[in-house]
């Protein structure tokens, strides 16, 4: 969806974009780490020859080295390998939390806004209760009540989402309904749904995009902290959560640790920047 | 073109070249070869001149013209990404260059500041009070009672009726006339030498208007200070200054004493400048006015297009019941222009949503091309839509920015299923003709065109439809005088050679003047005045008409208050 | 003002307290209207070894032989006399369960909520006093900085420096002095970006505005323009991202009591997790969210009192910039 909305800007506002506000470095860099995330998941055997499973037992616990970038765990698994084969399913897994928690949350908001009246009422406390249960517990409590995997993780952190992205859109459309270019709409004879449809939609998600792209971000923490707790795939899986949680349990070793968490924050800090530019562009 | 308006201004300066300094007295404020950029991007180029002690200067210019920069370069209240080169002299020392430390003593003290916007330049959270502590610091009064009493008697200086409540208030708590009272007096408080007035009317009603630049002008003799008048209003400033800057795009235009420039401009765009004005030139559109003209004589006993009787709306605000409408009563007949004149709280507003049926009067009729309007819900007027359209003042938000313009104008033709989609992408393209649009411009969005542009747009998109009626809601007061000029002209010829029935709601008499045939001025809610536009101008009858009438600025000062007109130095930058 | 002072705080306080029986019964929802039978799976678990008729008397006293909505309407009466039921493993009261563990996780979050407001202050009012240039841009990174690191990651780091390198604590007494110390700031930092946040962007906005360069104008230096002006109006908003903040620090703590080993709320939900323990979880989730609609609630009856532009009337409410906006009715209106 992200994706989507992105080509859907015309070609005017994307080339205008590139070079009359030019992409600062940093965000450059973002976009660079970005696509290397993006190539690990979707062809992980092209970057290491290395068996993210099988280990060599006689390289047990190596440090970091030309050989063994990220050095080697407990079982002499290469853990660079290890965090490459985890991308796919920490990035998809975040992809489908962004993905429930904006296609629900912008539905609720967009009626909630656009409807107003009990629907609204009703939509808000809804929201007011999710909001109320904390974030983290909420996904505790859905993937409990789902069973322990990286998917029911992936939802359980989605359905915690909700609420934000209901909120936002919410008050979004109320703006843009009350723009004076929706009445002007209705007096050239549009109807309510044309209104909606083209109107109301269009320029209430352009807020949403950025925040999408953060969401994204979060999503990635807290599927990274129900794996560390356990509530993912089992290992063999590599989650880059799971990773980091087997790791506490060898700190002398603190690579382990270090690797794949400067992973996950290398990967969060650059969506985030992305993020705040979209913002900022816009 | 500017270079030779520059020759203009250096004759200027060099008229007296042999003259012995100590005959030519040091001016208070010299501004030379200043430019300012932000980032890249220069927005004051090259600019010069001369501010003598107790006179005024007025920077005229529309938006863009970098003459709030050149300002807040005086000031040294830049952005952080502004950069301004160049020298400012103030009181014989270079102002530019010296640390921000150094410059401290001189803001406030010794330079005034009145900004544009009243409602935001006050503390929303702090007491008036408090703030003009803060003014008051600047007095070398150690006692806080008498500093007190010192803002208490400025305040009522600049008449305040009662500064005791005014001092206890928060900003919201008065209207935008008393805070730029509380504003000028906080900032002639310290007694300056100079005050730097940023548009300090732009954002007031024309009463009030006239009120606080008397207030400056007072002010000015009365405490000897040099007022530099930052303006778009060349009769305003015409009227107050003794000299005058003419800037479009950074760059000077023309500069010179006030008489001179005002009344036989050198160069092409202060000339054009003065054409647009208004309040100037009230018959300039006679010709195309007169077409309509004979729709008036002639209409009598036949149907009006527009009949509004004894309409009023009451709004419950809080609890209270506000009478925003009362006994509204006008006809309008066939292909003649109404104008609706008022200030804020006028009413005029929610006249134009009864019109066109956004809101519901609690009682009278209202009808329009012979379709009852009052009474009728939105899916009922859909008809009368398609006769009945409005224009609404701010382009800026009336425009969706996500649609290209052929779809925008487009729009209503789609809707109300008009024609082959052939004959559609036709009239689309007649209508941006007529409006004076190119074709390149219909796979645009909103956010590439100018104001003006926008403002066009949203015209052939009303016209689209081939309505009997067009309702303008101050469809050029977010407009710079230049571009207001450019609609006003096509409104005019479009009705000219269509026939379409205007209702024109505007604040701006001498724009009314200009383009209306009949006039209603509304006052709270009720209509004091009304008749035909010369009648109404030539021999106003209520007193508040008549007030209206003398706020227009006439680009000549008031005999009473007219400065003392001594020579004045000007320089251009060189 | 007072009278309709009175008439928010009543509207408010109904609306608080709706919430709250809503969560609750949305809690319940989810546990036993979602797929997967956690109840039977648990009891039926043979490693657990209960008898088949130990199970029907369990399944007989929880009422979970009883239609849905009878469940649901005896334990929500239940639930609002106080009475949270008792463990399905150990067949203690829930609350007693809840006492034991409450202290800890009380000691944890005040002390990581006051690193996580002294750190956002620092951070935020920081960028107004340090040159532009130098220091200024590391500490706006800050906050980004605190956002993308997992705080789990930031408790192993604290545990792998401190305790493993220096040996200020050991794992082994996570109630100690240092041990606390540094639970309480993997579990404050993430919280102070949310803060810092809000705070710089709200300085940025207040410092932009027209009066603050008319009161330069007037001849104030920075530090005066902070203090006198810009201080209030961008703090202000705080109070609302700090209220929003709580309910991250009851999730937070989930986590750094795994990662610290200590016990506390956090850890008796990983217990009645992996056990499958639902009345306890239905009592913790409840408990939080009165928490958090408590604390939601002070801040929303305490904001009309600081600001005095903020009428109350009845519709949606605007506010200066902060995180949240429309989720709770309060209304507020700058007048001018």
């Amino acid at each position: 969806m992200t994706l989507a909305s992105f080509s859907a800007a015309s070609r005017v506002t994307a080339i205008s974009r590139l070079t009359a506000l030019r992409v600062p470095p940093t965000v450059a860099f973002a976009f660079a780490v970005i696509a290397i995330v993006i190539a690990w998941s979707l062809a992980p055997g092209l970057f290491t020859n290395h068996s993210p499973v099988v280990g060599v037992t006689a390289e047990k616990l190596l440090s970091p080295s030309a050989a063994h970038w990220f050095g080697t765990d407990h079982l002499g698994r290469d853990l660079y390998t290890r965090v490459v084969y985890g991308t796919a399913s920490s990035v998809t897994s975040a992809l489908i939390a962004v993905v429930i928690a904006a296609v629900a949350g912008g539905l609720i908001g967009l009626l909630a806004g656009f409807l107003g009246g009990w629907v609204d009422i009703v939509l808000a406390r809804l929201v007011d209760v999710l909001l109320a249960i904390p974030n983290f517990l909420l996904a505790v409590i859905v993937v409990t009540a789902i069973g322990f995997d990286t998917t029911n993780a992936a939802i359980a952190t989605g359905v915690s989402a909700v609420a934000v992205f209901a909120r936002v859109m919410r008050s979004e459309v109320i703006k843009t309904r009350q723009a004076i270019f929706v009445e002007a709409a209705f007096l050239m004879g549009g109807s309510r749904w044309h209104i909606l449809l083209r109107h109301v939609l269009p320029n209430a998600s352009r807020s949403v995009l950025p925040l999408a792209v953060l969401q994204f971000g979060l999503s990635i923490l807290v599927i990274a902290s129900l794996a560390f707790l356990g509530y993912g795939d089992p290992p063999p899986a590599s989650d880059w959560g799971l990773l980091i949680s087997i790791g506490k349990d060898y700190l002398k070793w603190p690579w382990l640790v270090y690797a794949p968490a400067f992973v996950t924050i290398a990967t969060v800090l650059s969506v985030n920047r992305i993020s705040r530019w979209l913002r900022k562009t816009d | 073109m500017a270079a030779q308006d520059r020759l203009t201004a250096n004759t200027l300066t060099r008229a007296e070249p042999n003259a012995p300094v100590p005959l030519r007295p040091i001016p208070l404020l010299r501004v030379d070869g200043l430019s300012v950029s932000y980032g890249s991007h220069e927005v004051v180029t090259n600019v010069g001149f001369e501010l003598g002690r107790g006179e005024s200067l007025a920077l005229i210019g529309e938006s863009g013209s970098g003459k709030s920069t050149i300002a807040r370069a005086v000031l040294r209240l830049l952005p952080s990404n502004g950069r301004a080169t160049g020298r400012v002299v103030f009181d014989g020392q270079e102002v530019l260059g010296i640390s921000e430390r150094g410059f401290r003593p001189l803001r406030g003290r010794a330079i005034g500041f009145v900004p544009q916007d009243p409602a935001n330049s006050l503390n929303p959270v702090r007491t008036i009070g408090a703030q003009a502590q803060e003014a008051a610091a600047l007095l070398d009064e150690p006692d806080k009672r008498i500093r007190k009493q010192l803002v208490l008697e400025t305040f009522a200086e600049v008449g305040l009726d009662n500064p005791r409540r005014v001092y206890d208030s928060y900003p919201h708590q008065l209207s935008g006339g008393m805070l730029q009272r509380v504003l000028i007096g906080l900032a002639i408080l310290p007694r300056p030498a100079l005050l730097v007035a940023d548009e300090p009317t732009s954002a007031l009603d024309v009463t009030i208007q006239k009120r606080i630049l008397d207030l400056l002008t007072r002010l000015q003799h009365d405490l000897k200070i040099s007022l530099l008048l930052i303006t778009h209003d060349l009769a305003i400033a015409a009227e107050r200054a003794n000299a005058l800057v003419v800037l479009k795009d950074g760059v000077i235009q023309e500069a010179g004493r006030t008489a001179s420039v005002f009344s036989s401009p050198a160069s092409a765009y202060a000339r054009k400048l003065r054409a647009d004005v208004p309040a100037l030139n009230p018959d300039r559109y006679a010709a195309l006015r007169d077409i309509g003209s004979r729709f008036l004589k002639t209409a009598a006993g036949t149907a009006p297009k527009i009949a509004v009787s004894a309409v009023t709306k009451t709004f419950n605000v809080d609890g209270k019941s506000l009478v925003a409408v009362d006994d509204l009563s006008f006809t309008v007949p066939a292909g003649t222009t109404h104008a609706l004149v008022g200030e804020s709280g006028s009413g005029k507003t929610t006249a134009v949503r009864l019109l066109l049926g956004l809101e519901q009067p609690d009682s009278g009729t209202i009808s329009v091309a012979g379709e009852q309007i009052a009474g009728r819900s939105p899916g009922e007027l859909r008809s009368a839509w398609r006769h009945l359209q409005l224009v609404y003042q701010n382009p800026f938000t009336s425009l969706d920015p996500t649609w290209t313009i052929e779809r925008l104008v487009r729009e209503p033709l789609d809707r109300f299923g008009i024609g082959t989609p052939k004959e559609r992408d036709e009239r689309v393209r007649k209508a941006l003709a007529d409006v004076g649009l190119g074709e390149h411009l219909l796979s645009r969005k909103p956010a590439a065109l100018s104001g003006g542009q926008r403002q066009r747009v949203a015209i052939a998109r009303s016209l689209v439809l081939k309505p009997d009626v067009i309702v303008l809601d101050e469809p050029t007061s977010a407009l710079d005088v230049s571009v207001q000029a450019g609609i006003v002209e096509v409104l005019l010829s479009l009705q000219a050679n269509l026939g379409l029935t205007y209702v024109f709601v505007s604040h701006d008499l001498a724009l009314v003047r200009q383009l209306a045939h009949t006039v209603s001025v509304m006052h709270r809610g009720c209509i004091v005045e009304h008749g035909e536009v010369a009648e109404i101008f030539d021999n106003p009858q209520q007193p508040y008409t008549k007030a209206l009438l003398a706020s227009i600025p006439s680009g000549v000062a008031d005999a009473a208050q007219a400065p003392h007109a001594r020579p004045l130095l000007m320089a251009a930058a060189e | 003002m007072t009278n309709a002072y009175l008439s928010y705080a009543a509207k408010r306080l109904a609306q608080a307290f709706v919430v709250v029986l809503l969560a609750y019964v949305f809690t319940f929802m989810v546990v036993s209207i979602l797929p997967g039978d956690p109840i039977t799976n648990v009891l039926r678990d043979p490693q657990n070894g209960f008898t088949e008729d130990e199970i029907r008397q369990i399944i007989a006293a929880q009422g979970l032989d009883q239609p849905i909505p009878v469940q649901l309407w005896t334990s929500l009466s239940h639930f609002v006399a106080g009475d949270f039921g008792r463990s399905m493993r150990s067949n203690r009261p829930v609350a007693t369960l809840i006492a034991e563990v409450l202290p800890s996780t009380l000691i944890l979050a005040s002390a990581a909520f006051a690193i996580a407001l002294l750190l956002a202050v620092t951070i935020g009012y920081g960028t107004q006093f340090l040159p532009k240039r130098f220091g200024q841009g590391l500490l706006r990174g800050f906050p980004s900085l605190f956002l993308s690191v997992p705080n789990f990651v930031i408790g192993l780091v604290l545990i792998h420096l401190f305790g493993f390198q220096l040996g200020l604590f050991r794992v082994i007494a996570p109630d100690s002095f240092w041990a606390t110390f540094f639970a309480a700031v993997a579990l404050g930092v993430p919280v102070s970006a949310r803060i810092a946040e809000v705070l710089i962007a709200n300085l940025d906005k207040e410092s932009e505005q027209e009066y603050a360069s008319v009161a330069r104008g007037r001849g104030l230096t920075r530090m005066r323009l902070f203090a006198r002006h810009l201080l209030k109006p961008s703090s202000l908003p705080v109070i609302t991202v700090t209220a929003l903040a709580i309910g991250e620090l009851l999730g937070g703590s989930l986590i750094t009591e795994t990662v610290f080993g200590r016990t506390g709320i956090g850890s008796l939900v990983q217990r009645s997790v992996s056990t499958q323990d639902l009345p306890v979880l239905q009592a913790v989730v409840s408990l939080a969210a009165v928490v958090f609609v408590l604390v939601n609630l002070i801040a929303d009856l305490v904001y009309p009192l600081l600001d005095p532009r903020v009428k109350l009337i009845g519709g949606p409410r605007a506010r200066p910039t902060t995180a949240d906006d429309g989720a709770v009715a309060t209304s507020v209106a700058a007048t001018s």
